[in-house]
């Protein structure tokens, strides 16, 4: 049975790579307008379950929910077609490690491409909306631009502008910092932490404990698989409940001691 | 259907002849092909702008022309020059000549991603000239080379399936022979056709295990 | 020589590049369609296609026409030689296409097929947007080799009676007893479209290193 009121339910997900079980009975749900983000050591499978939000990843037990109906399964209980996945996939927005820009077509195009190609809106409208997405990601100038001419930094921006284009119910962020050079990080942060302000839903995968410090409403920490603690980020990182979350926040304490909390403000 | 296979193996004498010419054929081009594009190469690269440009030439020639038009010429040109050869012959030197062009392109291109450390290293430890170039040079080189020279001894396999044209009993002209006096046409070429399936398979199998040797050198 | 007979050799030359256009044009879409065929893996197809692929690739052209302008008379399709010709060719150069394709799609960054399903593209807008776009781009140098290689056989059409250069040209020295320069004057004509080929093969090439050293 889904809570109708959370933009997203998971529920008993599990999921194993041949021999290792990568996920482990993960449940959580999330609020509209809530921001989650999801912390764990390398390896503790916390990309895997983000991939399985949106089915990149098969889960192999649980059920997820998007606003109360069920993602991957119809209601006959068959296992969805392609067809039936990207319909949902399009409220689900989704950015990406490596940014995953399509290096053929213009910054432009590339948040254009899929309301006009997918959802089927029309294309003076969309273009309006991505010159506006542009201008809010702070790239308007670099419109006309092919990706490959932008710094990571710049690429990541675009990643979640095309990401917006779609108007989703749900964000997913996969290590969207991970990739970048350390000086680059902050202006993509600055975006991210402004969209929680702003209200979107979101989850985030990431190792930016400042981020997570300073624009999560809730922190869920996995290790090896398993939701081990969840918390709100003041309660995670100033009293964890378990040995593990602690050892965790002692290794990075370091890391938002010392200021390398990349979060600046505008 | 199946009595048509029958006759064909009752010919399996002629198609294994066949067989036998094209695979001596391709082995013995192939080798003659390799050792002629061993001295070109060096040609290739020589300091002399005007040797170069000769190599050049000759390779990107015989790029350009089909390889049973050349077949022809040699076959038929070779004699107004006054040499007479018979059709094995003609037929083994226009698929070495044609080959020793690709051989050298093959060679060179292999060369020039060899990494120069390594034989200057054996220079410093004393190795000179035929003792540099059989244990320093060409074993890696070799390796490297290996999937690409198989990829041009298939080609070879093929090509030599031309020679049927100037009536080289060769896979492909014993296939002809059987069809044209039995009249079983599918039954011989298709035979023929995995004869050659075959012979390439063996190929592959071979530029594999000199794959395996250079990964686990690598 | 006379000018008539040169004359034969040029006609020949047109049957020349027809088919070897024909052939082309047929064989690029083909093998692009083998080659997706793989790449989706869909279950029995792509192992036929592979199978099917690797025979092809084995198979002597010669060979192949000869089977085909024989054989499939004999089991009921009456077959000519131009067609059995334009036959051999697609079907030879589709394998080898297949292959320059397969290794673009191979190859294909995963994670930019990731968020063009992530945005809720159908498999059919994930290739004909994302995914066609590129791999024509770094297919094309294969693939322009590949038209090279296919105007280097078309001499063995001649074997089942096409009149194309080859064949004009063994004509004429079987008429004139004098072989040689017919087959000089076939060289001179082959040669300039295979190098043309090969140039823009090369041209090709460089423009694309160039591009990716100023990414």
């Amino acid at each position: 049975m889904a809570d109708d009121r959370k933009v997203l339910d998971v529920a008993g997900v599990s999921k194993r790579f041949g021999a290792l079980d990568v996920l482990s009975d993960v449940s959580f749900r999330v609020a509209k307008g809530e921001t989650v983000c999801v912390l764990g050591p390398s390896g503790s499978g916390k990309s895997t379950l983000l991939r399985c939000i949106n089915w990149l990843e098969r889960p192999d037990a649980g059920k997820i929910y998007l606003n109360g109906s069920e993602i991957g399964v119809t209601g006959g209980g068959l296992v969805m077609t392609d067809r039936e996945l990207s319909r949902i996939r399009t409220r689900i927005g989704m950015v990406f490690q490596h940014f995953a820009l399509w290096p053929h077509l213009t910054v432009l195009q590339n948040l254009m491409e899929a309301p006009v190609q997918v959802q089927k809106r029309p294309r003076a409208d969309v273009r309006e909306e991505g010159l506006a997405l542009l201008a809010k990601v702070g790239l308007s100038d670099k419109r006309d631009a092919f990706p490959a001419k932008l710094s990571g930094g710049q690429k990541q921006r675009v990643g979640i502008a095309r990401a917006l284009a779609m108007r989703p119910d749900l964000l997913l962020f996969d290590e969207p910092t991970s990739a970048l050079d350390p000086e680059l990080v902050g202006e993509v942060l600055v975006v991210m932490r402004d969209l929680a302000r702003e209200g979107m839903t979101m989850v985030v995968v990431t190792h930016e404990m400042g981020f997570a410090r300073d624009a999560a409403t809730r922190v869920l920490f996995l290790d090896r698989g398993r939701v081990v603690e969840t918390a709100s980020p003041d309660q995670f990182f100033s009293n964890p409940e378990s040995e593990r979350a602690r050892q965790f926040i002692q290794r990075y304490a370091g890391d938002v001691a010392s200021g390398r909390l990349a979060v600046t403000s505008k | 259907m199946i009595r048509d296979f029958g006759v064909v193996w009752s010919e399996h004498d002629l198609l294994l002849s066949g067989l036998a010419n094209t695979t001596i054929l391709s082995v013995l081009s192939a080798a003659a092909a390799l050792l002629i594009g061993f001295i070109l190469t060096p040609v290739f690269m020589a300091k002399q702008r005007w040797l170069a440009l000769v190599v050049r030439g000759f390779v990107d020639g015989m790029r350009c022309v089909p390889f049973l038009l050349f077949a022809y010429i040699v076959y038929y040109g070779f004699p107004s020059l006054g040499i007479r050869l018979d059709n094995w012959t003609s037929g083994l030197a226009a698929l070495t000549i044609y080959n020793a062009a690709y051989m050298a392109e093959i060679l060179r291109g292999a060369w020039a991603a060899q990494p120069r450390e390594p034989i200057e290293a054996g220079i410093a430890f004393g190795f000179s000239s035929v003792g540099l170039f059989r244990r320093i040079v060409l074993p890696p080189l070799l390796l490297a080379a290996g999937p690409v020279l198989g990829n041009q001894m298939i080609q070879i396999v093929k090509d030599s399936a031309f020679l049927t044209i100037i009536a080289l009993p060769e896979l492909t002209h014993a296939a002809s022979s059987i069809q044209s006096r039995h009249y079983v046409p599918f039954a011989a070429f298709i035979t023929a056709v995995f004869l050659y399936w075959g012979l390439c398979l063996v190929i592959e199998v071979g530029v594999g295990s000199i794959d395996r040797l250079a990964a686990a050198r690598r | 020589m006379s000018g008539a007979d040169v004359l034969a050799i040029l006609q020949g030359a047109v049957v020349t590049v027809t088919l070897s256009l024909v052939g082309i044009l047929i064989g690029l879409p083909i093998g692009l369609a083998l080659a997706v065929l793989r790449w989706a893996d869909v279950p029995v197809v792509a192992r036929v296609v592979a199978v099917y692929v690797s025979i092809l690739r084995a198979t002597p052209l010669v060979t192949l026409l000869l089977l085909l302008f024989f054989a499939l008379p004999n089991i009921g399709i009456a077959i000519g030689p131009v067609s059995a010709a334009i036959l051999a060719l697609v079907m030879n150069t589709a394998a080898f296409n297949c292959e320059v394709w397969r290794a673009a799609l191979m190859n294909f960054p995963r994670d930019q097929y990731e968020a063009a399903q992530s945005v809720g593209m159908t498999a059919t807008l994930r290739f004909r947007r994302i995914v066609l776009p590129q791999i024509v781009y770094v297919s094309l140098p294969g693939l322009v080799n590949e038209m090279s290689l296919l105007i280097k056989v078309t001499p063995v059409l001649a074997v089942v009676g096409v009149v194309d250069i080859t064949r004009a040209a063994v004509r004429i020295g079987a008429e004139t007893y004098d072989p040689l320069p017919p087959f000089l004057i076939a060289v001179a004509l082959y040669a300039p479209i295979v190098f043309a080929l090969v140039s823009v093969q090369r041209w090709i090439e460089r423009r694309q290193r160039i591009a990716e050293a100023a990414a």
